[in-house]
């Protein structure tokens, strides 16, 4: 006797914004690729049930200085390229990143308190020495990133690059800089949908479109409280799919700071023989974090070693073939 | 709109239209119709005309074109009988003012006039304009006012309006009543950061006179820059505003009305008016109204006070010589007072200024006897907190005074009676809000390091420690933090705040008496505030960080299940942060009076539980009960065996009737879920008219712990009478007689409990 399935397919009435960053020549910028994402019209890779026009990018950690809490396993496998973020970023581009995120961590008052002039260099440098759209993060110190997120801004007018990260408290200056220099901006909440959703109304309340935004909303890593912040993206998720425009943005997670920053992936020493190889182990504490990330709406993902930007992709791949 | 103003803005724009005409004509003559003209550094052509009308205006004989669009929006004076309202014509004229004086700073550029010479006038800051169109000639006392602002500064001050730090800018035309008037005019507006805009004059002499004279340093660096020393240079000024519209709001040229309507939002700029306003004055001032600036005058003009256009009174006339003050420079301190009232600029304080440290990780402490150097309050004196609302001119703004003497004469743990009085003003104040900001009182003062306040109202405790005396603390700082904390936690509704502090016997007295009657009319406000004579409720949504399908609805007559918010709270709130936790519910049409149930409640908690509740009772607790957090002070659930509802406090630790203490009752009853037959619930809940209504009220509470009967006995006395049943308390067990279902039904029958014969609950 034939069984008749139930219909399971689900309808959505909402959509996410599409979100364009890098401007070429033909928008004022110079960009050789510019990168687009959300317009899902449907829950992550469920292709079947709507359009899922963009597939989500990988957006590679670079920094305006060496970093110094980073595992060795980073530092080894990125080598002196770290130094130099002109050829960090080049060298993330070869391996097949799709979106710079530069950190103007030099900015921060106890890391080298550098400046508005030094940023702009470093801007200057960034876009000269790569292809990829950037995403600019000040030091994360209220001050400091005012100040050089409003030169980066500037600097990098045209080029449509995203600045982040907006927050409560800190919103204000960096929306009026992208509002003057025509960028996007990341608006970065703590893990809680209302507030998302507030940060989002108060950046439209300043004039900034909503094509012009990218929410992060904060995750964790594999074991360090994902099942959390999952449910929370997941949430924003379906109530941007059932018409919430406030938290429509696409969404961006910082998967290799958060994974990188376990004990598992970041050291080897006093850990259970069990755990085995320290490298493969951190690669696929990143790895695995960003693909859960990835099931539940990750637009964007800020990733850190060279080979989880291969092994993610190739996880998107198979993702977007759909059934 | 005055028809005296409207007369004299329309003169003023027709002359100054036929002025620009020709100068343009005999431009365009003299220098030909491809002569270029620009404002130095900029990327907006003439910005003032970008805006009103799309046109990018290079060259000498574009100018002509922008003056017949001036003419286009001219019309006659309206005749002195002529009884229409001529609001329409007066703004059009004032927009013709400005084209035209654009036109004119335009000609001026292109033959090399602009920046106007103003001998001996050193700018401080990078100047981009003058040197360059100048052809850098500056020193040998020669100098030359700013001209145009160059759009890197527009950027960097742009950014500082538009993130707020800038809370806007002056421009101030004419010439001040004196010297003095002049400096403390410019010295209280640069203390509150506004941005200062200098141009014209009375008689030759100019605002800009006054403050080269005085030493006052002018520039980008101090932020004070001077346009020029006639009213034709007040435009660029509105060049600014033009710009930042189109800069940070994304506007087009062209786009006249969004880039007005920006200015009036985000833009707050005012035009203060010094000394005698002729015709031409009148008609900018008129132009400037169309961005939304009001205009204050320090002469005697007359007023347009309804709003409209601008956000509060058009144009307000404040004759120097009547403002109160001994000096000029007080006066004029009272004057930008009014200013910020008018433009509805807000006041921002970050630091609370008292010798002891403050935050509110000082909030918990206590000052033991053995440390107390002196108490308000208490056993062995009284004292009382009372915030009232009045009207805008009866405060002044930061005013703290100490009536009485000090505690220096009292031994040490001595004690004194002490009156807190708190008066503020604020356009969007309600009297409502009252009770709501007077109950801060306590946890601002608590935030000071040694210092201890309880109570409130009338019954207010607060001890000084011997450190924080030693430290310095006097009584005058309690005024301190309640005037840096009102303006800083309650800006959105109070514009200013006055502390008086009452030791002084008599007048302790007389004003514990005013204290008390307002209390008084409170209590019948609230009593007589239900939930039938309000339009909208309230939403609490603040908890959904950790129960995210949970809403609560809170009313009048039921508060918030935590009890921390009730529907005046909330009301407050939304006044406070817009797009906060708080928001209105729109009634709607009732569908159930007896349960509760609004078209409005339940289209909220649809959407808001994000589909998960269909429907919300407000007034009962087996048909579709309020979903629950996790913070209720209270627990209700039904016990079916007694036909009744029992109540259990967060606060009691017993088992109850129901088979689970309050801590296991609570991982049930929370998380948002809608459980018929239980509930979370606020106690205050408990004294209301509304509290299970559907299922008949009080008279249905078969247990209630004892924490609630002792903590709330006269409250809840009188809602027994109320109800009918004096002995009900009485009636009620509680967790000393009875832990369960087995002991309860023999309590109920002995006491005569009204619930064994109500009908059935199920």
């Amino acid at each position: 006797m034939p069984v008749a399935l139930p219909e399971v397919k689900e309808t959505w009435s909402g959509k996410i914004v599409e979100v364009t960053l890098g401007a070429g020549p033909d928008k004022g910028g110079t960009r050789g690729r510019t990168v687009t994402v959300g317009g899902e019209t449907a829950l992550p890779f469920l292709h079947f049930e709507g359009q899922i026009p963009n597939r989500p990018v990988i957006a590679a950690e670079v920094s305006d200085r060496a970093p110094e809490d980073w595992s060795s396993l980073l530092t080894e496998a990125w080598g002196g390229v770290l130094e130099d973020p002109a050829s960090w970023a080049a060298r993330a581009e070869e391996l097949g990143a799709e979106v710079i995120a530069l950190s103007l961590d030099s900015a921060h008052p106890e890391r080298g308190d550098t400046g508005a002039k030094e940023a702009r260099a470093t801007v200057r440098k960034v876009l000269e020495a790569t292809s990829l759209p950037l995403i600019i993060y000040g030091p994360g110190q209220i001050d400091k990133d005012n100040e050089v997120l409003v030169a980066a801004a500037e600097e990098a007018k045209g080029e449509r690059v995203a600045l982040g990260n907006c927050e409560e408290k800190n919103y204000r200056t960096i929306v009026a800089a992208a509002l003057a220099n025509d960028q996007a901006v990341i608006a970065k909440t703590p893990i809680d949908v209302n507030l998302a959703k507030q940060l989002n109304v108060l950046i439209g309340d300043m004039g900034l479109a909503r094509d012009r935004i990218i929410m992060d909303p904060t995750t964790g890593a594999l074991g360090y409280g994902i099942e959390y912040t999952y449910s929370v993206m997941e949430r924003v998720r379906l109530a941007a799919l059932t018409g919430d425009a406030a938290l429509q943005e696409p969404l961006l997670v910082t998967a290799g700071y958060e994974a990188w920053r376990a004990k598992e992936a970041r050291t080897s020493e006093g850990v259970p023989a069990q755990w085995g190889d320290w490298n493969q182990r951190g690669l696929l504490w990143e790895a695995n974090t960003s693909v859960t990330l990835l099931g539940t709406g990750a637009d964007i993902l800020v990733l850190r070693h060279p080979e989880t930007i291969s092994l993610v992709k190739y996880a998107v791949d198979e993702l977007m073939k759909g059934v | 709109m005055s028809r005296y103003i409207a007369r004299a803005a329309i003169r003023g724009a027709n002359m100054i239209v036929g002025e620009a005409e020709q100068m343009v004509t005999s431009a365009v003559e003299d220098l030909g119709a491809d002569t270029p003209v620009a404002f130095t550094n900029t990327a907006y052509y003439l910005p003032v005309i970008l805006g009103f009308t799309g046109k990018e205006v290079t060259t000498l004989g574009q100018l002509p074109e922008v003056v017949d669009h001036a003419k286009k929006l001219l019309v006659d004076a309206p005749a002195k009988s002529l009884w229409l309202p001529y609001l329409g014509e007066t703004l059009d004229a004032g927009a013709a003012t400005l084209l035209a004086f654009e036109a004119m700073e335009g000609v001026r550029f292109a033959r090399g006039q602009q920046p106007e010479p103003i001998q001996g006038l050193n700018l401080t800051g990078t100047s981009f304009t003058s040197p360059d169109s100048n052809g850098g000639a500056r020193g040998d006392g020669g100098g030359f006012a700013n001209g145009p602002i160059d759009d890197i500064q527009l950027r960097a001050w742009g950014i500082q309006l538009v993130d707020g730090r800038m809370p806007g800018f002056a421009a101030i035309v004419g010439a001040a009543r004196s010297n003095e008037a002049a400096v403390s005019i410019v010295r209280e507006l640069q203390k509150r950061n506004i941005l200062v805009f200098l141009s014209g004059n009375v008689n030759g002499r100019s605002i800009i006179h006054q403050l080269m004279e005085e030493g006052v340093e002018m520039g980008y660096d101090t932020y004070i820059v001077p346009f020029g020393t006639d009213t034709i240079s007040a435009i660029y000024a509105l060049g600014f505003a033009t710009r930042s519209a189109l800069t940070f709001g994304g506007m087009t040229g062209g786009a006249v009305r969004d880039i007005l309507l920006y200015n009036k939002y985000r833009v707050f700029a005012f035009v203060l008016a010094l000394g005698e306003v002729d015709d031409l004055k009148y008609a900018a001032a008129a132009g400037a109204i169309n961005y939304g600036f009001p205009v204050i005058a320090d002469t005697l003009i007359p007023q347009i006070l309804p709003t409209g256009v601008t956000t509060y009174e058009h144009v307000v006339s404040m004759p120097f010589d009547d403002i109160e003050g001994a000096t000029d420079a007080e006066k004029a301190r009272r004057m930008i007072q009014r200013c910020m009232e008018v433009r509805g600029v807000k006041v921002k304080i970050t630091d609370v200024p008292i010798p002891v440290p403050y935050g509110s990780a000082f909030e918990g402490e206590r000052v033991r006897k053995a440390d107390l150097r002196v108490e308000f309050g208490g056993s062995k004196a009284h004292a009382f907190e009372y915030l009232r609302m009045v009207d805008t001119d009866q405060v002044e703004d930061g005013r703290i005074t100490v009536v009485g003497p000090d505690f220096a004469d009292l031994p040490e743990g001595g004690a004194m009676n002490l009156g807190i009085v708190i008066e503020v003003a604020g356009r969007k104040m309600q009297e409502d809000f009252e009770p709501v900001l007077e109950r801060q009182v306590h946890y601002f003062v608590n935030g000071a390091s040694g210092i201890q306040h309880v109570g409130q109202r009338d019954i207010t405790w607060v001890r000084f420690s011997k450190g924080a005396v030693d430290k310095g603390f006097s009584i005058k700082n309690i005024g301190d933090i309640l005037y840096a904390r009102y303006h800083g936690e309650f800006g959105a509704i109070v514009d200013k705040v006055q502390v008086t502090l009452y030791t002084d016997p008599a007048e302790f007295e007389k004003w514990l008496g005013r204290a008390r009657d307002a209390y008084q009319q409170r209590n019948v406000r609230l009593a007589d505030m239900v939930d039938e004579s309000v339009e909208e409720f309230y939403s609490c949504t603040l908890c959904q960080s950790f129960a995210p399908n949970h809403v609560c609805v809170v009313s009048p007559e039921r508060l918030g299940l935590c009890g921390a918010y009730n529907w005046l709270d909330c009301k407050a709130s939304y006044q406070i942060n817009p797009t906060g936790p708080n928001q209105p519910i729109p009634k709607g049409i009732p569908l159930d009076k007896d349960l509760g149930i609004w078209q409005g409640s339940n289209a909220f908690a649809y959407q808001n539980t994000h589909q998960t509740v269909e429907r919300v009772s407000l007034y009962s607790i087996m048909q579709d009960p309020m979903t629950a957090c996790g913070c209720f002070e209270c627990i209700a659930i039904i016990i079916p065996e007694a036909n009744g509802v029992m109540v259990v406090s967060r606060e009691d630790p017993s088992m109850t009737p129901a088979g689970m203490t309050f801590s296991t009752l609570a991982g049930v009853c929370g998380g948002g879920i809608q459980t018929p037959g239980m509930m979370g619930m606020g106690k205050y809940y408990l004294l209301s008219k509304k509290f299970i209504s559907a299922e008949g009220g009080l008279k249905r509470v078969v247990w209630m712990s004892s924490f609630l009967k002792d903590t709330m006995a006269e409250d809840l006395k009188a809602v027994c009478e109320r109800e009918g049943d004096p002995e009900l308390l009485d009636k009620i067990a509680d967790e000393r007689y009875v832990t369960t279902v087995d002991e309860l039904l023999p309590f109920l029958e002995e006491h005569g409990h009204p619930a064994l014969a109500m009908e059935s609950i199920l």
